[in-house]
């Protein structure tokens, strides 16, 4: 068996464990997040579909397909938590690239259908919006696969990058700027690929073939600068992701500051842990949504008629609110089998533990919701503010039930 | 190639940022020995030992398994090197005779002959009869037990211990070493990390000492002589 094969085998071993010994919680949180962010694409319907009737539309849809598989390349191909062990086995290089490729390539069939269901569910010919999705998919999947490994190769041998002076003066990501980079690359090849993808040139099928096929020549070039990069790289990705303990100043476990105080006193201790760890394991999610709110909120307050900017600040900040409530699952996860042991052992129960996550999760929300609340009440023709508030909530609430289900027993 | 060393390390250094943690490592596991490697929470074991496995990259210095840099040639620098780590990884959706069948056919193992080496292994270390409890399942020293199988089911020349020790009861442990000992008969070299001094000083033959303060040091002849009659994590 080729070492491809052998750990394309492993992986649908894996795969079929959730069948093999079903457990509630693993099915509960990855499904329900899923069955309710499919919902609310199908009831969103119309204002969360780009127009593909312009070009921006297209480019629209055609980020939208990308940005999933860009963001995830790096962690995919480079962060595998199996990735020390398998090395150590002496697996060659090209073999758990192409593993990882398909990884992330199922990834991005994943989004592309997600991104299909407003189409489908306000009755637009699916033909050209899954042909844009696929096309800026397949793109951004190899030059991600390419950009990625490339950015590796000279991280790993110490090549500068002519751009790394505008991050600033730490040296350590200075060092990294080709990897920071890195994700900008699918974007700009994705959009370029939605936009002949949705043109007129040709017939559908012939443009799909010109792009998948330009994408495909990328790929040899993606293995072996992988191959080339991984044996010195991967284990600086892992010291690269060692995140100095935080300082002080900030975000310190208080238990019982403002309106939490109303909260039964366990109930405060859980939210104060939970809103500590995940403020310090996600800081990128609390620190991303005061600037976007922000900047929403005061297009809300310029421009709150125009239906194009409502569906783009839906969109936005609904994505950033599916993000933080990522966050909230993942602390579950990372709760399974380890960290459990603590809450039992203070008595913490089930409920308490629930509603301490939830308001936890909730004001990691209200970063996102309270000024937006505030720009849609004042900019919006009819208000509705109250939604976002609500909307938050209800994320919270989502979110808080599958982490809970995540961590397990 | 197979005449090599099992391991050498020439002048390996290491430094995150400004902190320096090894400076100027170096000495040989030769064949049939066994090294020590001692010193307190947070003086580089764990750093020394990653450096070795490929774990980590050296800021400086070579590491050489059975002849093959571990970043060049990594394939036979693994095939040379059977691995415990401190906290070993193991896939939770599969069970043990699965796991160590997939290190087996990784490792390009006749199927029949590793089937059989499993199963001595698992006996050896009191896990007859737990081959289809998932990885997930086990507790501490079962899962620790596991990784112990997996790496030493190939017969590798260099074995590696990074704490593997802990979380094992009496017996197992000792049939472990009686197991590591057969090994060093045919050749086979252990470097082991541990907190375990007294053990450490009655089984190795030499040491390397990793203080908190001050220079490593390499234990061996009279040194050696000296410390396993007293062993200390101090240099002096």
């Amino acid at each position: 068996m080729t070492p491809l094969r052998l750990l394309l085998s492993l992986a649908a071993r894996r795969l079929a464990d959730a069948v093999r010994h079903p457990r509630i919680g693993t099915w509960a949180a990855v499904a329900l997040p899923a069955v309710i962010a499919a919902a609310g694409l199908w009831m969103a319907g119309e204002s969360v579909r780009p127009d593909l009737s312009t070009g921006d539309g297209v480019i629209l849809l055609g980020l939208l397909a990308a940005a999933p598989t860009s963001i995830q390349s790096y962690p995919v191909l480079f962060r595998s938590p199996d990735d020390a062990f398998l090395r150590r086995l002496g697996i060659p290089a090209r073999a758990l690239f192409g593993v990882r490729a398909l990884r992330l390539l199922a990834l991005g069939a994943g989004v592309v259908l997600a991104l299909m269901i407003p189409f489908v569910s306000t009755g637009e010919p699916p033909a050209r919006p899954l042909a844009v999705a696929m096309a800026a998919t397949v793109a951004a999947w190899a030059v991600s696969l390419w950009a990625q490994a490339r950015a590796a190769v000279k991280v790993g041998e110490g090549r500068p990058n002519p751009f790394a002076g505008f991050l600033g003066p730490d040296p350590q990501l200075a060092a990294a700027a080709s990897l920071v980079y890195a994700p900008l690359y699918p974007l700009f090849g994705s959009a370029a690929a939605a936009r002949f993808a949705g043109s007129e040139v040709a017939t559908m099928p012939v443009r799909l073939a010109v792009v998948a096929a330009v994408s495909v020549a990328l790929v040899p070039l993606a293995a072996a600068a992988f191959a080339r990069a991984l044996p010195r790289f991967a284990p600086r990705a892992g010291e690269m992701a060692y995140a100095p303990p935080p300082d002080a100043s900030g975000g310190e476990l208080i238990v019982g500051r403002g309106i939490a105080r109303l909260l039964p006193a366990t109930v405060q201790a859980a939210r104060a842990r939970d809103a500590v760890v995940l403020g310090r394991r996600y800081r990128w999610a609390s620190r991303v949504a005061w600037p976007v709110s922000i900047v929403a909120a005061l297009a809300l307050l310029r421009g709150g008629g125009s239906p194009s900017l409502r569906t783009a600040v839906t969109l936005g900040c609904g994505l950033l609110l599916v993000a933080q409530a990522g966050t909230v699952i993942a602390l579950g996860r990372a709760e399974r089998g380890r960290l459990r042991w603590l809450d039992r052992g203070v008595g913490l129960g089930a409920a308490n533990r629930l509603l301490g996550r939830w308001t936890a999760a909730f004001g990691q929300g209200m970063a996102v919701a309270l000024p937006l609340a505030f720009g849609w009440w004042l900019g919006v023709p009819g208000g509705g503010g109250w939604m976002w508030l609500a909307a938050a909530a209800g994320v919270a609430a989502v979110a808080s039930l599958a982490s809970m289900a995540a961590a397990g027993r | 190639m197979t005449d090599a060393l099992p391991l050498s390390v020439r002048a390996l250094r290491k430094q995150y940022r400004r902190r320096v943690v090894l400076g100027g490592v170096t000495f040989d596991v030769r064949p049939g020995e066994a090294v020590a490697l001692a010193g307190p929470n947070g003086a580089g074991k764990s750093t020394l030992i990653g450096c070795i496995t490929a774990d980590r990259v050296p800021t400086a210095g070579e590491v050489r398994l059975c002849g093959a840099d571990p970043f060049e040639r990594p394939r036979e620098a693994a095939a040379c090197m059977g691995f415990v780590p401190e906290q070993p990884f193991l896939y939770p959706e599969l069970s043990v005779a699965e796991l160590l069948r997939f290190v087996a056919a990784a490792r390009g193992l006749d199927a029949d002959a590793s089937a059989a080496e499993a199963a001595r292994l698992l006996g050896m270390l009191g896990l007859a009869g737990a081959e289809q409890t998932l990885c997930r399942e086990l507790s501490q020293g079962m899962g620790r037990k596991t990784a112990i199988a997996a790496a030493l089911l190939h017969r590798p020349r260099m074995i590696v211990l990074d704490e593997a020790l802990n979380g094992l009861d009496r017996t197992s442990a000792e049939r472990l070493v009686a197991e590591l000992d057969a090994r060093r008969a045919t050749g086979a070299a252990v470097l082991i990390s541990s907190h375990d001094l007294d053990f450490l000083a009655g089984w190795c033959g030499r040491g390397i000492l990793l203080p908190s303060v001050g220079t490593w040091r390499l234990l061996e002849g009279d040194d050696w002589e000296a410390w396993r009659r007293a062993p200390s994590l101090t240099a002096s």
